[in-house]
């Protein structure tokens, strides 16, 4: 939701954390000395490199997901996600688990993301989450905008109409975080770069207005939730629009796959179950309904693990209005929740093997 | 050059300190050469059209000079040749190509698309009107033409508003060239008041509200609901006021920082009480021009060196309807070669039209009464107007405006919440700041410090708020056009 309101700044990791919260620990830059789990395309290139120095030829098991499989609630020193620890138990196999993961993805970013590293690596299977919360979730993030660029991606995107949508909405953009968009090619460019350098060197402030901005954008949402009684509890309506395009994400990853041979797991994601979910229930009734539906009518494979972190794995997050008191975290879970994700993952990766 | 970048405001600290420092002619020169110099930071390629256009126009007026009435029309006929002609070529040729062989395909024949590949050269729609505006006044003999070269490309080419408006006729402004104003503080304080307005417009709003239409405009028509399209067409009004008026706001101040004074442009135009007042209010300079230049000439209407009154008030007979309908389809065509710039342009004369028709009717109302009505009924109005303007086709304007009309499509929303509660604060902000402004302020004026406290606070947030959001990241929308 704080993205919405974050319409130039939602690449900016740093606002990721502002929005987590001391309850959440982005274990993104933790594991980065391994590699094996990236955000955008910023560290991917660092991932690919990983790849095929410790990798290079083995098939590949990729993770694409949302914040929940990067962050830890209730952090403690030595834990981990389950991206590392999935990544272990395949090395045993000879087989290779990738994660990628950003803040609120939408599946329009996943098919995007999907289509990009298709092209980079063999890709035996794709592990995907279907989040309700993120059918909310419209276009795709300036930090992946650079994808468009490469012509396979692209090629391969045009095959479907959400992708031929997304590149008439992005195609065009310009990378992450270029706060100069309007001079692209112009002489300007250059003068401006220049003296903006030499006003970040001069000038704390100056240097430290993305920051700024993201700090008065996160007052403005905090006002909005305190003025409307809005919290982490608040029922979260499905947005027809943009659950419309999400699922037809889904459906073009699913040709996708299956015009390249990769299998899919397609799986609902944890969710707490000791206090009532914020969402319209019938919608969220429907919406699994639908995505099973989809999953089995297109060869996928598919696990409801909407039950497998148990409540005292959940925890509290901080409060997303003013003045308020700790919320609960619906969204990310404690290690122990990751060890089971992992474990359930696992399980029904292997399960699917002929020869198990 | 655009106007929200550093190298900007740079290149504006170093022409006005020069400015009050120079002699005469070096002060010409120096806005000559910083006008060519802003809009060469764009792309230098097209200084040689920028310069023709202005060449042109003088060259035409001096040799109209002791000459017959004969010779003074085909000289004007030479610098509006030379004028649409660039203006056709870079702006309309590839539609006007494109629809000629859609519609020859139509026919029957098999003709290839021609790939055209022209770039359209910034402002180019706002000099030409400019210099156009120039010849046509020298030759109605409102003005004298200007002998001193520099002089007049300083008119044309004055850098504050070269590629954006607002379109300034010479009688406005060569005098100010000529005889510089005394140096005073309050041209300083007033034009960096108005720079901080039009920033603030610009980065702070505009370009935050950008997304949110950008947003709402790529989602498909089925999933938008009629509330959806409201929203749209109000937050897509608000970018392009916002916008727009900053441009002009800036332009304003950075020419009031050399003592030169530029003509309003906007006056909260959706306060405005009837599409008459609306035009009265919004891009004043481009609806008179369209009024002295196109439409009273259309309508047989003796001009005079400047008429008053909006385009639909100028006349009122019915047997103008036509140079009406053909005045606003070019006033639609001017801001882009796009089909649905012509649906906007129409869309306005038939909302011009029907308040022809309805005004007589209403005049028994009482006063508050015609104002509050007015304002209820033309600020919706005005905002659906909008939706062509900003639709990719014409088909999707229709079937925006379609959704309104259908009950069942104000059951659900199709954006996220806050694309509505902006909205909604956003009008609230506009009805507020006029109310303030316009109400509250004269009533006050003996609390002075009060209202001192008031407008140093306002200031200090603002200046606080174009820091942090300062980004060369959006262009002016109208630099398109």
């Amino acid at each position: 939701m704080l993205y919405e309101i974050l319409p130039i700044e939602h690449d900016a990791k740093h606002f990721e954390d502002l929005a987590l919260g001391k309850e959440n620990t982005n274990m993104l830059e933790k594991v980065s000395n391994l590699r094996v789990h990236c955000g955008d395309l910023s560290d991917v290139v660092e991932c690919l490199q990983n790849y095929e120095k410790t990798g290079s030829g083995l098939p590949v098991l990729l993770w694409l997901g949302n914040s929940q499989v990067h962050v830890i609630n209730q952090f403690k020193p030595g834990e981990e996600t389950a991206a590392p620890e999935l990544h272990r138990k395949f090395q045993v196999t000879n087989e290779y688990f990738l994660t990628l993961s950003q803040p609120n993805a939408s599946l329009q970013e996943h098919y995007l993301l999907f289509a990009y590293l298709l092209n980079r690596l063999p890709i035996k299977e794709l592990v995907l989450p279907v989040v309700f919360d993120d059918m909310r979730e419209d276009g795709i993030r300036t930090s992946l905008i650079d994808a468009f660029k490469d012509q396979k991606t692209a090629d391969s995107l045009r095959s479907s109409e959400i992708g031929r949508i997304l590149i008439a909405n992005h195609g065009d953009q310009d990378a992450a975080g270029n706060d100069m968009t309007a001079l692209q090619d112009t002489f300007q460019e250059h003068s401006e770069m220049v003296l903006n350098s030499i006003l970040e060197e001069a000038w704390s402030v100056w240097a430290a207005r993305p920051t700024l901005r993201g700090k008065l954008l996160r007052s403005l949402y905090l006002l909005r939730n305190w003025a409307f009684g809005i919290n982490a509890s608040s029922i979260r309506k499905m947005i027809p629009g943009r659950y419309a395009k999400n699922r037809d994400a889904l459906l073009a990853i699913l040709n996708l796959a299956a015009q390249r041979q990769v299998k899919v797991l397609v799986y609902i994601p944890p969710l707490r179950n000791d206090v009532k979910v914020p969402y319209d229930i019938h919608e969220y009734a429907s919406f699994k309904s639908e995505m099973t539906s989809i999953a089995r009518e297109n060869h996928a494979f598919f696990v409801d693990l909407e039950n497998v972190v148990p409540a005292k794995f959940w925890g509290p997050k901080d409060s997303t209005t003013i003045g308020g008191g700790q919320e609960l975290d619906f969204m990310h879970f404690q290690a122990g929740g990751h060890r089971l994700l992992a474990r359930a993952l696992y399980n029904e990766l292997r399960a699917q093997e002929p020869s198990q | 050059m655009i106007f929200n970048s550093l190298t900007y405001l740079l290149l504006l600290v170093i022409v006005v300190t020069l400015y009050w420092v120079l002699p005469y002619r070096a002060r010409l020169l120096l806005i000559f050469s910083a006008s060519l110099t802003f809009y060469g930071f764009w792309r230098i390629e097209f200084l040689p059209v920028l310069l023709l256009s202005t060449f042109v126009d003088w060259w035409v007026t001096q040799k109209m000079r002791g000459q017959s009435e004969r010779n003074r029309f085909y000289l004007l006929l030479i610098s509006l040749l030379v004028n649409l002609g660039l203006l056709f070529y870079f702006k309309y040729l590839i539609f006007f190509a494109d629809n000629a062989i859609g519609f020859a395909n139509l026919l029957g024949a098999e003709i290839d698309p021609i790939a055209l590949k022209i770039i359209l050269p910034l402002g180019i729609s706002f000099y030409t009107f400019q210099t156009i505006s120039y010849t046509v006044d020298v030759y109605r003999r409102f003005i004298e033409p200007e002998r001193d070269f520099v002089l007049y490309a300083c008119y044309v080419t004055f850098f504050p508003q070269l590629v954006a408006g607002p379109v300034l006729r010479a009688a406005e402004v060569i005098h100010q060239f000529a005889n510089r104003a005394a140096f005073s503080s309050e041209h300083l304080f007033v034009g960096l008041r108005r720079i901080l307005y039009g920033l603030f417009l610009k980065v702070v709003l505009a370009d935050n509200i950008a997304p949110l239409v950008d947003a709402g405009y790529s989602m498909p028509l089925e999933n938008m609901s009629a509330l959806d399209v409201w929203t749209l067409a109000f937050l897509f009004g608000f970018q392009i006021y916002f916008d727009f008026s900053a441009y002009s706001h800036i332009a304003i101040g950075s020419a009031r920082l050399m003592g030169i004074n530029f003509p309003e442009n906007f006056n909260f135009p959706y306060l405005a009480s009837s599409p008459k007042d609306f035009w009265r209010r919004w891009h004043i300079s481009l609806s008179s021009w369209i009024r002295d230049y196109l439409y009273l000439p259309l309508a047989g209407v003796k001009v005079h060196d400047r008429s008053t009154g909006g385009l639909s008030a100028a006349t009122a007979e019915r047997k103008h309807t036509k140079s009406l309908f053909l005045s606003w389809a070019i006033m639609g065509l001017w801001h882009g070669a796009n089909w649905t710039f012509l649906l906007w342009g129409i869309f306005h004369a038939v909302v011009i039209s029907v308040y022809r028709f309805t005004e007589p009717r209403t005049r028994s109302l009482g006063k508050q009464i015609r104002w509050w009505g007015g304002v209820a009924i033309t600020l919706p109005v005005m905002m659906l107007a909008w939706v062509p303007f900003r639709a990719e086709s014409v088909v999707y304007a229709f079937v925006m405006w379609e959704k309104i009309f259908e009950p069942s499509a104000y059951l659900w929303l199709g954006m996220r919440e806050n694309t509505y509660l902006i909205t909604a604060l956003i009008l609230f902000g506009v009805f507020f700041t006029y109310a303030v402004k316009e109400k509250i302020m004269p009533k006050v004026q003996t609390f002075r410090f009060g209202i001192a406290l008031a407008n140093i606070s306002a200031v200090a947030v603002m200046t606080v708020l174009v820091i942090i959001f300062l980004r060369p990241i959006n262009q002016f929308i109208y630099f398109q056009f």
